[in-house]
């Protein structure tokens, strides 16, 4: 294992590299919540999700965290009715994105607050090396 | 007067501290990794109680004992504070209070071993 301040630093920066790719993910889904399809009848953008996996970086011989996979969801499609639209189907339903704001917003949230965590680790540890350093200035 | 090993304890907190600031690191890194179990290495009183009976290092071929109880690990579930649904053990709010107790503590350390080092220099210039 490398020095464990450094090491500290190199999972929290793993941490905070998973989380802001969770928020990307985030935002293509607000983003995309009302992109229907082109054709009539076609499926519109389906809600994708993200997973993460803790994973054993060798080099450093500590647990990081990555992006496992990028996943879509598979539940169905709202429909509202409205004939006129290009991509109404022949019952004259649209199929919208299954994209629920609420959830979109709480997994917001949480990204925030995690990542939130992370930078707050590596302050700390940068605190400890200060410290550390600061045994010299006295002597 | 004895000798004193004020140093060499310091020495061995810092680096124990250091070890569970990693720790604490991967667990707040994976607090979102569904079934990651949350992990704490030993604390360090027991590390101290070993070392009372750790055999002596004459020679650097000597092995030392002492780093391999410093091994993360799991903790118990009644340990943590929170399991969600996904399997995963860490509370975010018990990682901060951890790093909190070791930042204070690691100060704390270097505190004592600044003003020992500054009385050893009084009685070497004086």
């Amino acid at each position: 294992m490398i020095d464990p301040l450094q090491a500290s630093v190199q999972i929290a920066s793993s941490g905070l590299e998973a989380q802001s790719d969770r928020l990307r993910i985030v935002s293509e889904n607000l983003a995309n919540a009302n992109s229907t399809g082109r054709t009539a009848g076609a499926d519109p953008y389906r809600r994708k999700t993200v997973t993460f996996a803790s994973e054993m970086d060798r080099a450093a011989g500590v647990r990081v965290v990555k992006i496992k996979d990028i996943g879509i969801d598979r539940s169905p499609f709202r429909v509202e009715y409205e004939p006129n639209h290009p991509a109404a189907g022949q019952d004259g339903y649209v199929k919208l994105p299954n994209v629920n704001m609420l959830i979109e917003m709480a997994d917001m949230r949480e990204t925030n607050r995690s990542y939130e965590a992370n930078l707050q680790v590596v302050k700390q540890t940068r605190s400890m090396v200060a410290m550390t350093i600061d045994l010299l200035k006295g002597a | 007067m004895g000798p004193v090993y004020l140093f060499d304890l310091a020495s061995s907190q810092a680096r124990w501290l250091s070890l569970r600031q990693a720790t604490v690191s991967s667990n707040v890194a994976n607090a979102n990794t569904p079934g990651y179990r949350a992990q704490d290495i030993e604390p360090f009183s027991k590390l101290l109680d070993e070392k009372v009976v750790a055999l002596a290092v004459t020679s650097p071929l000597h092995l030392t004992s002492t780093e391999t109880s410093l091994r993360p690990q799991g903790t118990r579930k009644e340990d943590s504070w929170e399991i969600v649904h996904s399997g995963n053990s860490v509370s975010l709010e018990q990682e901060m209070l951890k790093a909190g107790d070791i930042n204070r503590d690691y100060s704390l350390s270097t505190a004592i071993v600044k003003s020992f080092h500054r009385m050893l220099m009084t009685s070497a210039k004086s």
